[in-house]
């Protein structure tokens, strides 16, 4: 029998807390999407803030109670401040063996970087130190022309608010293809994530192919929540899809690559009462910022928010306010859905970020659920429906329908 | 559905509800606006509610008032005429003009606890008495068994004025025992407030409070933005409680929880600490063989806040 692959859960994906250090809000770069609309170089983490805060989260082992534990280290661009962040990590681990905490044995250190200074000896010294433990993630979009479409480079007129013209960018594709080859090499089972806006969607399925090239097997990608689509966006993204489901079926792709677009279990109606969940993590998580501020999720931070202040939840003096995590523990789908979306047939796999609902939303709440991605999900569960059809297909002719069989009786849980 | 339009005459006015008028010089709402709002409560067919300053107002404000039924929410010191009388200070030297009326005690705590014997004295006056307490956002767990302990001395008071044959009503203790359904304030959702500066609130809590804003003005009409979660069947933790007395106070849970459909920790404790001494007090009256309300049975129920239980099978 042949294998699929699938794309992976993440690390102990239900049972783990996962607690954010926003240890800057600068960056080498200034994606075009980014949705980190405050971005600065002065507010970078104390060691003083951080081993509050980390004070805080282990003197109260009973209220955080999850098996497992994930310690995500964001930005801005989080390897900036890799010194910072050797010094946090070791005191982690000293801390969590020396109050024998539960976590001591259940813990990862996680990060999402633009892969820029990854090779430095710093940073190499830091994934030596800490390889069985660690979790990276390199974002690149893809060929050089999509990549470079929006992740270029930072310019001391950018912060001045000046924008340079199209022909000034400049990319950031080799400064960090260079450093896919040891990245793989130390995590050969690394994924990718791409974030896909208006202007990308020409490039969707060349880029892709080029990272499976690149040899990295595992693509998440995902569209913007903003509402950032223009007239006819659905059309091109259904075409780019569907070529890429070609490409992926016909060259047999899928037996070793993953692509997060492509899921069986997506574009079915749900049940008002069965399948009631909300979709995203914010307010089970915990991110701390350069102020010691708390907040649900890092979306809703300052940086991160257009239009709304941001979401305090406590400081580390001060302690986690119960009464503000409570509206996002009580989520759930109908409640903050439009009729719209509750008698949607193909609503199963639509995703959502509380932070973006937050952030477009009509008056001060996290209940009015934001619906920017409504057409490209319908143009992707077309395009989903035509690959798994696609594949159900070649499968049975390969008299290898029982493969299909035990991938649809599985379903995948949704990864905020 | 809309069915009351409370109109503050001045940003003077007192204060019936959990909300503190702040320390600000008079300002009286302008005849115009006045005069249009009670035109849109006719086209609307709403009831209004004026709630008034402690000054006498001038003789054209009444004269426009009154060409309109309606309700008047007034300081006691100028509650000769009010259907309901606001006690702002413990001098009830007007007590005796309560009768008949609906009086509301606007107080903290520890303030109930120090004068429960004028509250008797009220309580055996009025038609009804509403207590709102003006420190909610301060309690905390440590506060439990104190209040628990007023709840309950204000059920004595309740209770002998029963047994007395007086056919009394106090909000926090006896709604519960009439109610079977909730009961909430509903601001926004069957009320509104237009205050002194020709707006729309959703209650004047929204509008002593400078962060949040208007929900429109006389010219443009009513925008209330997300109404829906206003209602009832959109807050998760209070669509599936009982403590159907709980005044479910939108602009307490965007002060504490941050958004409107959500109740805050001390809110859910304290509604069901009312709840449950109503409970009590209707088990004593039914053993000493009174009735009072509906004959609902309320369920012995020891999780003071839903939320605990909630968030495990939601």
């Amino acid at each position: 029998m042949i294998n699929i692959k699938e794309n992976s859960d993440s690390w102990q994906s239900g049972s783990s807390k996962s607690i954010t250090f926003i240890v800057t809000k600068d960056c080498q770069l200034a994606c075009k999407y980014c949705y980190l609309v405050g971005k600065n170089t002065k507010e970078r983490m104390s060691w003083e803030v951080a081993k509050e805060a980390i004070d805080y989260i282990l003197d109260r082992e009973n209220e955080f109670r999850e098996e497992s534990v994930i310690w995500d280290f964001i930005g801005g661009e989080p390897f900036l401040e890799i010194d910072l962040i050797d010094k946090i990590c070791d005191y982690l681990k000293t801390e969590m063996f020396r109050r024998n905490h539960h976590w001591f044995n259940s813990y990862r250190f996680s990060f999402s970087t633009n892969g820029i200074n990854y090779h430095t000896s710093k940073v190499q010294r830091f994934i030596e130190k800490n390889r069985s433990h660690l979790s990276i993630g390199i974002t690149i979009d893809g060929t050089k022309q999509k990549h470079d479409l929006n992740r270029i480079w930072k310019t001391a007129d950018m912060e001045q608010g000046n924008m340079p013209k199209p022909e000034e960018e400049k990319g950031s594709y080799e400064d960090v293809v260079k450093n896919i080859p040891l990245w793989l090499e130390q995590f050969p089972n690394a994924a990718t994530k791409v974030t896909i806006a208006s202007a990308d969607i020409p490039y969707i399925k060349d880029s892709v192919l080029h990272l499976y090239a690149l040899g990295i097997k595992e693509v998440n990608i995902n569209c913007v929540f903003e509402d950032v689509w223009k007239e006819g966006d659905d059309v091109l993204f259904e075409e780019q899809l569907t070529e890429l489901a070609d490409a992926i079926i016909d060259q047999d792709l899928y037996l070793d690559h993953a692509c997060s677009f492509y899921q069986e279990n997506i574009g079915k109606p749900l049940d008002p009462e069965r399948d009631n969940e909300n979709w995203c993590g914010a307010g089970q998580m915990l991110a701390i910022d350069a102020a010691g501020n708390f907040y649900p999720c890092t979306r809703f931070a300052a940086y991160s928010l257009r239009s709304k202040p941001a979401w305090i939840i406590g400081n580390v003096k001060d302690g986690i306010d119960q009464n503000k995590l409570r509206p996002f523990l009580m989520l759930d789908r109908i409640t903050q859905s439009k009729q719209e979306c509750i008698d949607c047939e193909v609503s199963s796999g639509c995703a959502w970020c509380q932070g973006e609902n937050y952030d477009a939303a009509d008056s001060h709440t996290i209940y009015q659920r934001a619906t920017a991605i409504c057409k490209m999900h319908k143009a992707r569960v077309r395009a989903n429906n035509y690959y798994w059809n696609k594949l159900f297909r070649k499968l049975e002719l390969m008299d290898q329908q029982d493969v299909y069989d035990n991938l649809k009786s599985k379903v995948t849980e949704p990864v905020c | 559905m809309l069915t009351h339009l409370i109109i503050l005459l001045d940003d003077t006015c007192v204060s019936y509800c959990h909300y503190n008028v702040p320390h600000v010089d008079h300002r009286l709402i302008s005849l115009d606006d006045l005069k249009a709002g009670i035109v849109w409560a006719m086209k609307e067919n709403v009831n209004i509610q004026f709630v008034y300053p402690d000054y006498k107002l001038p003789d054209e404000y009444n004269q426009a008032i009154a060409s309109i039924d309606h309700t008047k929410i007034k300081p006691v010191k100028q509650g000769q005429d009010a259907d309901v009388v606001v006690l702002t200070d413990w001098k009830v030297s007007a007590v005796d003009d309560l009768h008949h009326t609906t009086c509301i005690v606007h107080a903290s705590r520890n303030d109930l606890s120090s004068h429960l014997t004028t509250l008797k004295e009220i309580l055996s006056q009025v038609a009804r008495l509403n207590i709102v307490l003006t420190d909610v956002a301060d309690f905390t767990d440590a506060d439990i068994d104190d209040y628990k302990l007023l709840l309950s001395k204000l059920s004595d008071i309740v209770e002998e004025q029963l047994k007395l044959g007086k056919n009394v009503q106090m909000n926090l203790l006896t709604d519960r025992l009439m109610l079977d359904e909730m009961n909430n304030c509903n601001a926004g959702v069957s009320n509104v407030t237009l205050a002194p500066d020709g707006r729309f609130y959703l209650c004047p809590a929204f509008y002593y409070d400078k962060s949040k804003g208007h929900i429109g003005g006389l010219r443009q009409g009513l925008n209330i933005k997300n109404p829906q979660l206003l209602q009832l069947d959109h807050a998760p933790i209070c669509r599936k409680c009982d403590a159907w007395q709980c005044r479910r106070c939108v602009w307490l849970n965007e002060q504490l929880t941050l958004d409107c459909n959500t109740p805050s920790h001390q809110q859910c404790v304290m509604a069901h600490l009312e709840r449950n001494a109503s409970r009590n007090l209707l088990v004593r009256l039914e053993e000493e063989g009174f009735r009072y309300g509906s004959t609902h049975r309320i369920e012995e129920m020891k999780e003071l806040d839903p939320f605990n239980t909630y968030k495990q099978w939601k």
